[in-house]
């Protein structure tokens, strides 16, 4: 760890030999303890992350004077903390000191009646560490079952080289009532400015080595990093399963969600005020065991959507972003516009009657309006598919179709059809409204 | 792929750690493109597939992993969307399926598979970390979706002299602005035949994706007076008359092999001396099976047509409530030494606002006794916008006679409109 003394932005230096009295103000000799370990929770609904370092410490009887400092990184100095985890009972923090000379140092008091070494842990907010979720399904060419696969990926911009981190991802949403880098640059700490070349070559080497090096031997058995994952209060934790080396300014992707074959269904919708004037195409299937998932929520990510294309190859279908799925929930994908899948409607007619008059001389104040639609649904594919129609009727409607038709809400009326392979249907549809004076409610009624 | 035109895009296998991922000081291999795939499909997303074997050495303790680097410069791949798959290995000349392997009691892994993905900071570049059983050379193919590498679609249409059918060449059209040049790449547009092409950087490359022999034309020629308004102020009751050519997308019109995408059509006609003429362009709309690809040809000077409204009188219901009765009367000459149909499109919604104001939304109508009896409707265009199908019959061949005039009346009783 000796190259932590460039490489490393966090300082921790034990300043044991010296006493109160002959304290020097700006002139200091530090030793540098190590990380023995260090943790990593990253929340990814707002910019804030918890570190646990461990270090091992030397105290000696009576005062001791600990430095901790954190140049160029975004630390919350309000956060971080000190505490013994051996000799728990002997040691003491006394108090903690902000130097005004110094703003991104801290120095702790600690008391101890203990001599000798001993682990204490340190845990700040830091920001600047993120993570993300994205997919990948890959689906066969007959569009019956998926491969899919999630990948977290965690981003280090946080001006910190974490190497061998235990990496912990927090999926759900807190509450900050202050961001961590305003409260870091409220202290008067800049934001991570760019290492001098000869501080950054350091820094990337001293990062390099680490990450070069094969972490594990579990990757020399091809494994990939597991990611162990359980719920924790109103949240969900993905721990990434071993440690990683995340280097300043990179980005690391690592599979956290697999499940092959599984099945999934293929919907057609037409909601003009929803997904606009053509039938787009949906893959749907859920979060559960069934479609060999369910193991955790999943979080907010984008999909991508492939389709083998019986040579090796693949053909790309759509991407959508997909918001937080909890565990049984279903899973959305909009393919878009299918061109082999044709809707269109027509207004065949019109009448108006049961006219309503006011005052003399007469004026109408009220009417019904009776129109005639027809709609047409055409599949040119070569096989069956679901067709949901879901269409918003403003105003107090009476609507009348020989198809079964549902109310989705008050104004939106569905129906669901299965069309067979290269074939069509035709939905023809009667709708009263009742318009001025007679329009009672503001509603759509199936009527028979 | 020519190495001296390299461009953008680097795939090496860093058979040794140390320096791939810090300093990011490169000793790579490069594995050559063995093929390229250009998916165009998609219309909104272009996706590129290569296939390159890369030497992969055995992962173990002592070495780890292999690390394959994959960069790119002057191209906007979307650098998430980027796959790493491996396919096969390479015995002697033949290749085989990546099997699983036990690698440690209850570890089952695929002999060769992606660990990882790196993200270097400030780079175009990303680094897998690939496992590998063994020393091998493994064929894999690495799929991105790229910008400016787009296609589009053109039709050529040449007309027999007499217009009763057509030969429609659809093309399609790569435009490769995307920085990068790809040699001899396969090329699928989704529909047609798979292409095999070398396209170079700012190159734009057609090809043909097929070609409908014996299409049958439908001309039509269409009389829309609230479209078009007044010919001329000499002739305020006359419109123009255009002229289209419709193409029914489907088997029996010798079409309907798959949607025929958007396009500019470019529609020529045979002199009858072994040469063509231009007849005129236009932008199709996307035309699924069973639908027509009306295609705007120009203005069809030999057909006049003259709108009158012959009679407009209101009749009082009760109160407010009125009904118009308009009698509109269609005089139609036809200077063409053919018949031909002349398609009137009456929006009746625009009628009633001219002449009563306020239709409260689409008209309720009724068609009265004095309507031609020759005149043959549709409501293709929904119900307030019907088309009266007209036939006119071809210029008299005797020079000395006149042009048949056609008249027709349109009899119509807008109902219930009130103000």
């Amino acid at each position: 760890m000796t190259r932590r003394i460039t490489a490393a932005a966090v300082l921790l230096a034990c300043l044991l030999g010296l006493s109160r009295g002959t304290e020097a103000k700006n002139v200091d000799l530090s030793t540098v303890p190590g990380r023995t370990g260090v943790q990593l929770t990253i929340y990814n609904s707002e910019d804030i992350t918890l570190v646990k370092e461990t270090r091992s410490l030397t105290f000696k009887k009576g005062s001791n004077k600990l430095q901790f400092s954190w140049a160029n990184t975004l630390i919350d100095p309000t956060s971080v903390n000190f505490r013994p985890i051996e000799h728990v009972d002997d040691i003491e923090l006394a108090d903690t000191v902000f130097p005004g000379q110094k703003p991104q140092h801290l120095i702790w008091n600690v008391e101890s009646k203990f001599e000798g070494e001993a682990k204490v842990e340190v845990t700040y907010f830091t920001s600047g560490l993120t993570w993300s979720m994205d997919y990948v399904s890959i689906v066969n060419p007959e569009e019956t079952s998926m491969r899919f696969r999630g990948y977290v990926r965690v981003f280090n911009n946080s001006g910190e080289e974490y190497e061998h981190a235990e990496i912990r991802l927090i999926v759900g949403t807190i509450n900050l009532v202050e961001k961590i880098a305003e409260l870091a640059q409220r202290q008067g700490i800049p934001p991570p400015q760019p290492a001098t070349p000869a501080h950054a070559q350091l820094r990337k080497q001293a990062a390099g080595r680490s990450f070069d090096r094969a972490e594990e031997a579990k990757d020399a058995r091809g494994e990939k990093a597991q990611i162990v994952k359980e719920g924790l209060s109103e949240y969900f934790m993905f721990s990434v399963d071993g440690t990683e080396t995340v280097p300043n300014g990179w980005s690391k992707r690592m599979q956290a969600v697999e499940a092959d074959d599984a099945k999934f269904d293929i919907v057609y919708r037409m909601r003009e005020h929803q997904y606009g004037p053509r039938p787009v195409r949906f893959f749907l299937w859920r979060n559960d065991e069934e479609h060999k998932l369910g193991e955790s929520p999943l979080p907010d990510g984008r999909v991508n959507v492939f389709r083998e294309n019986g040579s090796d190859g693949l053909s790309f279908l759509g991407q959508q972003l997909i918001r937080y799925v909890p565990i049984k929930a279903e899973i959305e994908v909009n393919l878009g516009a299918d061109d082999l899948v044709v809707y269109e409607t027509r207004r065949v007619s019109t009448e108006r009657l049961n006219f309503h008059y006011v005052n003399d001389p007469e004026y109408v104040d009220g009417w019904d309006e009776r129109t005639a639609w027809v709609d047409t649904i055409r599949n040119y594919r070569t096989k069956p598919i679901q067709f949901e129609l879901r269409r918003i009727w403003q105003g107090d409607v009476e609507y009348k179709s020989a198809t079964a038709t549902t109310l989705f809400d008050y104004q939106t009326a569905e129906t669901k059809f299965a069309i067979e392979a290269r074939s069509k249907v035709e939905y023809p549809v009667t709708a009263m409204r009742h318009d001025g004076s007679n329009a009672k409610q503001s509603r759509i009624q199936i009527v028979r | 792929m020519d190495r001296s035109r390299f461009l953008g895009l680097l795939l090496g296998a860093a058979l040794l750690f140390p320096a791939t991922a810090s300093a990011r000081i490169k000793l790579t291999s490069l594995p050559q493109r063995e093929r390229v795939e250009v998916q165009l499909d998609n219309g909104l997303f272009t996706l590129v597939e290569e296939e390159r074997i890369v030497p992969l050495l055995e992962s173990n303790a002592e070495n780890g992993n292999n690390m394959i680097d994959f960069s790119w410069s002057n191209t906007a791949i979307d650098k998430d969307s980027i796959q790493f798959r491996p396919l096969a290995i390479r015995e002697g000349d033949k290749f085989r399926d990546i099997v699983k392997v036990t690698t440690a009691p209850g570890v089952e892994v695929d002999e060769v598979g992606v660990i990882n993905v790196a993200y270097p900071p400030n780079e175009n570049a990303l680094v897998w970390e690939v496992y590998s059983h063994q020393a091998c050379a493994v064929k894999v193919r690495v799929s991105y979706l790229i910008s400016n590498l787009t296609r589009s679609f053109e039709y050529q249409a040449l007309a027999d002299k007499e217009e009763t059918q057509l030969t429609l060449r659809n093309y399609i059209q790569l435009h490769n602005w995307c920085g990068e040049e790809f040699g001899p790449s396969g090329v699928w547009a989704g529909f047609g035949p798979r292409f095999h092409k070398q396209f170079g950087e700012q190159e734009d490359v057609k090809m043909l994706v097929q070609k409908f022999d014996g299409v049958p034309i439908e001309k039509t020629f269409t009389f829309d007076w609230f479209a078009n308004g007044p010919l001329n102020p000499d002739k305020p009751n006359a419109s123009r008359v255009l002229m289209h050519y419709k193409l029914r997308n489907d088997e029996p019109h010798h079409l309907g092999a798959f949607p025929l995408q958007p396009g500019k059509v470019r529609i020529f006609i045979q002199d009858g001396h072994g040469g063509e003429a231009f007849l005129g362009e236009d932008w199709a709309q996307l035309t699924p099976l069973d639908g027509d690809m009306k295609l705007f040809l120009g203005e069809a000077r030999d057909i006049v047509c003259t709108r009158i409204i012959e009679s407009n009188e209101r009749h009082n219901q009760r109160g407010n409530l009125f009904d118009q009765e308009i009698v509109v009367k269609y005089e139609i000459e036809n200077f063409k030494d053919k018949a031909a149909t002349l398609t009137v499109v009456e929006q009746l919604n625009r009628l009633g606002q001219q002449f009563f104001g306020n239709t409260h939304g689409d008209v309720q109508w009724e068609q009265g006794s004095k309507t031609s009896a020759s005149i043959r409707f549709s409501d293709e265009l929904g119900g307030a916008t019907p088309m009266l199908m007209i036939d006119l019959p071809a210029r008299p061949a005797d020079k000395d006679k006149a042009v048949e005039k056609t008249t027709v009346l349109f009899h119509v009783t807008l109902r219930n409109l009130w103000q």
